[in-house]
């Protein structure tokens, strides 16, 4: 079938505003837009930059803007989004070529809820594991998910005006260990998130939920730390 | 097993204000039930056109009634309404002053000018209440 695959264009180094540009091209209802773009950087035009990686939905290189959607383009169907496709960066952080974005600054918020384990208890006696029940596991089980595609940060009408705060991807990150029995750092974590650019920037527009190419409920896991700080208390 | 002292975040301005915007859009809810009750109880039902009812349940001030004919001797006015318009009057302008802040806010990155904007905000807050308190002050017999 025939495809019109409509692309957001821009090299800083030539052009002095950004373009589309059309192409029309073959393919099937089970390509994905990640195939098409492949097929227009190989046959048509290799100045066409934008990032992948695993081409599995795993690793989070390839977040754009599908038809006004945040997706990513190796999850994205043909079949799903229709013959007329409109690829464009994703919004709220800078272009630097084409489909690629300058992804500092959501990784400057990601690093301010410092997301790794922090525990400074000694290991138990036989040096192996700090044990944890599949209930304590159950309860943060969804937010382990994230792949920091940036899909929901830049989704957030919040974060598009204004960088400064953390976004969800960072909140759900924070989630993930705040809410982590081994960790013992979740104290230092709402801290960040109880201020003026943590979580009371989210005004619970959910278009975070609706982005996640993981199906992660942000929006309620956002709401979890919001009510974490309300009760002083993780349980 | 949760290995640390349960967190204790602190009370920060911003977490102070997400606690009052849900608890005074709740008291606003309370104000307009109390108002909109009693005037049925003290015969609104006969007595004021819809559109009056509606003034009076959101802000019960005598001066909303008064031209409807009823007699504000028998319960329109008192210092039980002057409470429930001073409540009305610092949730509803608070309420809205700190949401008016939250969305600017949302949109202003420069320091300096989200220290002017609150400032603006404040004064503004400031006269709004005076300006309600004064009406409400006079709401006597
Ligand atoms: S290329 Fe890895 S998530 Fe799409």
């Amino acid at each position: 079938m025939e495809i019109t695959l409509k692309v957001f264009r821009y090299n800083p180094e030539k052009d002095a505003k950004w373009h589309y540009e059309t192409y029309v091209i073959e393919g099937q209802p089970t390509d994905r837009v990640l195939d098409l773009l492949e097929y227009v950087k190989g046959y048509i035009d290799g100045t066409l930059s934008f990032r992948r990686s695993c081409a599995h939905g795993v690793c989070g290189s390839d977040a754009m803007r599908i038809n006004g959607r945040n997706r990513l383009a190796c999850k994205a169907l043909v079949r799903d989004v229709g013959t007329k496709i409109t690829v464009e960066p994703l919004i709220g952080l800078k272009v630097i070529k084409d489909l690629i974005v300058d992804m500092e600054p959501f990784f400057d918020n990601y690093k301010k809820i410092l997301p790794f384990l922090i525990n400074e208890t000694p290991p138990p006696a036989d040096g192996k594991e700090r044990y944890q029940s599949p209930e304590d596991r159950a309860i943060f089980d969804d937010t382990t998910k994230c792949i920091l595609c940036a899909c929901c940060t830049t989704s957030c009408p919040s974060f598009w005006a204004n960088d400064d705060y953390v976004g969800p991807a960072a909140i759900v990150n924070a989630h993930r260990f705040i809410f982590d029995s081994r960790d013992e750092a979740a104290n230092e974590r709402l801290k960040v998130l109880n201020s003026m650019f943590g979580v009371y920037r989210c005004h619970t527009i959910f278009n975070c939920t609706e982005a996640c190419p993981r199906e992660i409920q942000v929006t309620k896991a956002i709401g979890e730390v919001k009510m974490a700080i309300l009760r002083g208390k993780i349980k | 097993m949760q290995s640390r002292p349960a967190p204790q975040p602190g009370l920060t301005f911003e977490y102070l204000m997400w606690l009052f915007i849900r608890i005074s859009g709740l008291g606003l809810y309370l104000v307009a039930l109390v108002g909109v009750t009693a005037a049925l109880v003290m015969g609104a039902r006969t007595q004021l056109d819809m559109g009056t009812l509606i003034r009076w349940t959101f802000f019960p001030n005598s001066g909303h009634v008064a031209n409807a004919g009823v007699d504000l001797e028998l319960g329109w006015v008192s210092l039980l309404w002057q409470i429930m318009q001073g409540m009305a009057v610092v949730f509803g302008v608070t309420h809205g002053m700190n949401g008016l802040r939250n969305i600017l806010e949302d949109f202003i990155s420069n320091k300096g000018t989200r220290l002017v904007v609150r400032v603006i905000i404040i004064l503004l807050w400031i006269l709004f209440l005076y300006a309600a308190f004064t009406l409400v002050l006079s709401d006597t017999l």
